[in-house]
């Protein structure tokens, strides 16, 4: 019996392949399909006005690359990348912090703070619009009765700080998201090896230093660099919010993207930007995954 | 022992979604052809049976009738989806045939209805706001009413002005259903109190009237005029004809660089230094400061009083804070500049249903349903039958928008593939201008440069 | 896991106050406003004016929108036992199983977020299409599993990397096959893992608005995301007081089974075999 079972046993390579099929059938229908015809489609004048298309080689390539505004969206979505990413990190690192102490109703505030995760995007975007609006805005109204304002100050109005209030907005949704991953490291920090170190007189900050944010290294990573990759698709917020402006401050890569292919039907040059965003991303992940392969 | 039973737990719970997730898209596939019965089933209580009649008559129809698919956004819309119940209520009643409502938003209607008609999903009539009307039209979808509907029966029914906004290069492609102009609504209790009786009608009026508005005092925006998104653009444009500029010449090329336009940007300029309008406005901001009478002035179209009401302002009192106007010239006796607002019905050309589709477009617009909609929902009647009606003459608030209608325009792009990156060029630059990081020159400039180069 | 110490005493207050401040303060406002009648949604009142539960209860009463919210906790829940089991299946092969290709497999996953998802839809649409899917939640769930790949199958793989591979070992010694190991061994103790990359799915098609609104049209079929947009997101008006209720309403039931979640994530640490 036991023998006979031996014979039709996998090998563990075999095991192994077969258990990532389902994943890759579901990938290679959704991603991997659409992404190589979207890579064919920026060779071309595709527009979602008509069906019939024609090869155009890489006009898409050099219009895009022409255009004055272009770079300037490249630094907008860099900078709403890094921040949008890193502010959030850092403060739900340390809010998991604190709720990893365990206190009274700690458990209660985790479950809590993910509400705002779960609010839909749209609601948020009206939202952060409404307490940054320059008339009747809840911030303004706030700061003029503190006497710290005279009158309202167009937050979302002007290009100094609309991107900062699409980032503020960015991160009040995303905060939970970050928290909740960082908790589920910190929880796998081994306790006995921090008890171990206290018997041995390290102090809260050589905890954090030499146990914990080693411990943390790979999530803390894997989390940055899976938000950066979010924050580089996020479109909810600066299109509810300021849908891109004012005088393109907030345009970010995605926002073009959306514009390009459902405002003007452009989906050729929609393409096009999406390849060299893609491109732009292969760089940053083989840098990634070069790191991943080394720690291995 | 814990950890087995929470594994167990697990797996149990991912097990009971994937059934369900799966049971529920199963049975989702196989009642596709039937999503009719699903959708009027679905239909809220308020409408009473009407949704199980139909059911049943499409039952027993059985491939006789037609069930054909109407898509838009106003059925989604809390404030107009009862009125759009009753409407394929009285169409499945006259005809026998049965409807089924297909809905997104008001912004997506476009992408949506392109993508729809690129994937062959059943589709047969829609539908769509002037300002996307050119767009579906050019992607050579949508049928010849004059052939579907016959000639005969829309010059009996329609004036051909309206007519001729849905006629492209002879065709008639759109059915007007709802038409006015986006033209100035004001309030004029503020105007009062600022010594205004009677509304400004030249642009000399129209500055001091905001000056004086302004030296009221407290938060008020004397012209809340769109400084954002897609509505920038549209309210730009009217005030660019009254500086006697344009978009494009007659032959269509670019002309927006003209001492005409940069007179315009320029005087937006002094109009926000000045404080008259304000930075982060955009309709829907308009929309809420004017009910809360903080804007004396906004550009809106006919819907502009519903919105007041829902905002806040007491039915009773609408009357006397939302009035419309003709937009203040150069000088008296230029034609008051306005633009085109609208909705239309379209019938797609692949429609297996385009008969049944056309009964439905005439049930819309029968003097019945067009009333219930007039008086529910302030959309204004485009038939001669209705613009006959007392309902039509007798009200003030519309005859208003009606007046400026008479010498509105349609939008330079309107005929254009291309329009909503023209406008979003238009907005871009004339934020640029107002947030002084471009002269009024350079704007303009950069205005005929990017459209040059589409 | 940190002393009490005077120093943390004041790191600790001072970022409760900060964080919980900035987090929570929003979310009161949009209490706030949907508590208040309509016609006061915009007066910069906090909890002071007339307090009135006709937006709330509008909301609940309204059966359209009770029915999104029944269709998105389907869809989510759906879709994110999926998604969790599908990374983890090939996070566990990506972790425990060395074969030709992985590295390839892993780097396409990873990159299944680098593309914009606009652009995908087109070709998704008619792929549904032609799969007879349209218009089903099939469409939704598929879509979404995918999403989800990319941060499901890595997280998961670097909760699996902590495994210590003598664990397994072990219990090879011990006459265990490979899915016995992983199903029953390893699977339970990466609990906390798990429950982030559900929590994740969940969440992804939960606040989903692009492909809803496009793959599933019929309004019976519509989850909540889309249908909130479509009721209250007018050719004319914003129903603000609305909005913010219904998005409180519809974040009770959630929350509600994030706070009962709570509860996994200390089992799984109490289970403590996680031990690098």
């Amino acid at each position: 019996m036991d023998q006979g079972r031996k014979r039709y046993r996998l090998k563990d390579s075999q095991v192994g392949f077969l258990l990532v099929v389902p994943g890759l059938a579901v990938f290679s229908g959704i991603i991997l399909y659409p992404f190589l015809s979207a890579i064919w489609m920026s060779f071309t004048d595709r527009s979602l006005l008509f069906p019939q298309y024609g090869f155009v080689g890489l006009k898409n390539y050099q219009k895009v690359i022409a255009d004055p505004y272009f770079t300037k969206t490249l630094v907008t979505t860099m900078v709403f990348v890094v921040f949008a990413t890193i502010l959030p990190f850092v403060l739900g690192f340390i809010w998991a912090i604190l709720l990893n102490q365990g206190f009274r109703g700690s458990e209660f505030l985790r479950g809590l703070t993910l509400v705002n995760w779960i609010i839909p995007g749209t609601a948020i975007g009206f939202l952060w619009s409404w307490i940054f609006n320059g008339q009747y805005g809840v911030l303004n109204g706030l700061l003029v009765k503190l006497g710290l304002l005279e009158t309202g100050i167009p937050w979302l109005g002007q290009t100094q700080t609309a991107l900062a209030c699409v980032i503020l907005a960015r991160m009040w949704q995303m905060l939970p998201w970050y928290m909740a991953f960082l908790l589920g490291g910190l929880q796998g920090v081994s306790m006995d090896q921090v008890e171990a170190a206290r018997v041995d007189g390290a102090n809260n900050w050589q905890v954090f230093w030499y146990m914990v944010l080693p411990a943390m290294k790979t999530i803390a990573i894997l989390i940055l660099v899976l938000g950066a990759v979010g924050n580089l698709q996020h479109f909810d917020l600066p299109w509810t919010m300021t849908q891109g402006g004012p005088a393109r401050a907030t345009t970010t890569l995605s926002i073009e993207v959306y514009t390009t292919a459902f405002q003007n039907w452009n989906m050729g040059k929609a393409a096009t930007i999406g390849t060299i965003w893609a491109a732009l991303l292969a760089v940053f992940s083989f840098v990634y995954l070069r790191q991943v392969n080394e720690s291995e | 022992m814990k950890k087995r039973m929470t594994a167990m737990a697990m797996a149990a719970v991912m097990a009971a979604g994937l059934l369900t997730a799966c049971g529920g898209s199963e049975t989702a596939a196989t009642q596709a052809p039937a999503a009719s019965e699903a959708a009027s089933t679905a239909a809220p209580a308020a409408d009473g049976g009407a949704g199980e009649d139909a059911g049943t008559e499409a039952d027993a129809g059985s491939g006789e009738k037609a069930n054909i698919v109407w898509a838009g956004w106003s059925g989604e819309e809390e404030a107009s989806k009862d009125i759009f119940q009753r409407m394929m209520d009285t169409y499945r009643e006259q005809t026998g045939n049965d409807v089924t409502w297909v809905g997104w938003t008001w912004a997506d209607t476009a992408q949506q209805l392109l993508i729809r008609t690129q994937g062959g999903e059943q589709l047969d009539i829609a539908q769509v706001d002037i300002g996307i009307f050119n767009t579906i039209a050019q992607a050579g979808v949508l049928a010849d009413l004059n052939e579907v509907m016959g000639a005969d029966y829309l010059t009996e029914n329609f004036q051909q002005a309206a007519l001729d906004v849905g006629n492209i290069d002879g065709q008639q492609l759109g059915l007007p259903w709802s038409m006015a102009s986006i033209t100035m609504v004001y309030n004029p209790e503020i105007l009062k109190e600022a010594g205004w009786d009677t509304v400004p009608t030249t642009m000399e009026e129209f500055e001091a009237c905001l000056a004086d508005v302004k030296a009221l005092g407290g938060d008020v925006i004397p012209y809340a005029v769109s400084t954002k998104d897609d509505t920038c653009a549209g309210d730009f444009a009217p005030w660019l004809w009254t500086f006697g500029g344009s978009l494009f010449d007659e032959s269509g090329n670019v002309a927006v660089d003209s001492a005409e336009a940069v007179s315009c940007v320029a005087w937006y300029q002094d109009m926000l230094s000045k404080g008259y309008i304000a930075m982060d406005v955009g309709r829907g901001e308009a929309r809420q400061l004017f009910a809360q009478g903080k804007v004396a002035f906004y550009d809106d179209a006919v819907l502009a009083k519903g919105q007041a009401v829902s905002n806040g302002v007491a039915p009773e009192d609408v009357i006397n804070v939302c009035a419309a106007m003709e937009r203040p010239v150069m000088k008296e006796g230029d034609a008051p500049q306005s633009t085109m607002w609208g909705h239309m019905l379209v019938i797609f050309k692949d429609s297996q249903y385009k008969e049944a589709a056309a009964e439905l477009a005439k049930v819309l617009v029968s003097d019945e349903v067009a009333m219930d909609y007039f008086e529910n929902n302030g959309m204004p009647p485009v038939t001669k039958s209705m613009a006959e009606s007392d309902a039509v003459k007798n009200d003030a608030y519309l005859n208003s928008f009606l007046k400026s209608t008479e010498t509105a325009r349609l939008e330079e792009t309107a005929r254009m593939t291309n329009a909503s990156e023209i406008k979003s060029i238009i907005t871009e630059e004339l934020q640029y201008a107002l947030l002084g990081q471009k002269t009024a020159e350079q704007a303009v400039k950069d205005m005929a440069a990017r459209m040059n180069a589409l | 896991m940190f002393r009490k110490t005077p120093a943390f005493r004041v790191f600790f207050w001072v970022f409760t106050i900060l964080i919980g401040g900035f987090v929570f303060l929003p979310l009161l406002w949009m209490i706030n406003t949907a508590l208040k009648p309509s016609a006061e949604t915009f007066t910069l009142d906090f909890f002071t004016g007339t307090k009135t539960l006709e937006n709330i209860w509008d909301i609940v009463s309204n059966e359209r929108i009770m029915q999104y919210l029944k269709n998105s906790l389907l869809v989510s829940f759906g879709s994110s036992a999926a998604a969790t089991l599908v990374c983890a299946f090939a996070a566990y092969s990506f972790s425990k199983f060395r074969y030709r290709g992985r590295k390839l497999i892993m780097g396409m996953f990873m990159m299944s977020q680098a593309f914009p998802q606009e652009i995908l839809l087109l070709s998704i649409y008619v792929l549904m299409q032609k799969l007879g899917l349209l218009g089903s939640y099939g469409a939704l769930l598929i879509s979404y599993v995918v999403f989800t790949l990319p941060v499901g199958t890595w997280t998961l793989k670097s909760y699996f990397d902590q495994v210590p591979d003598s664990l397994i070992e072990s219990a090879k010694i011990d006459g265990a096959g490979n899915l016995k190991i992983m199903l029953r061994i390893v699977f339970p103790i990466t609990v906390p893992g798990m429950i982030s990359i559900a929590i994740y799915g969940f969440v992804w098609s939960w606040n989903d608005l692009l492909y809803s609104m496009t793959l599933v049209t019929d309004t019976a079929k519509r989850t909540l995301a889309s249908g909130l947009v479509m009721t209250f997101l007018g050719e004319a008006s914003t129903n603000w007081g609305a909005m913010m209720a219904a998005s409180i309403v519809a974040a009770v039931p959630v929350t509600v089974i994030f706070i009962f979640l709570q509860r996994y994530f200390i089992q799984g640490l109490t289970s403590g075999a996680v031990k690098g």
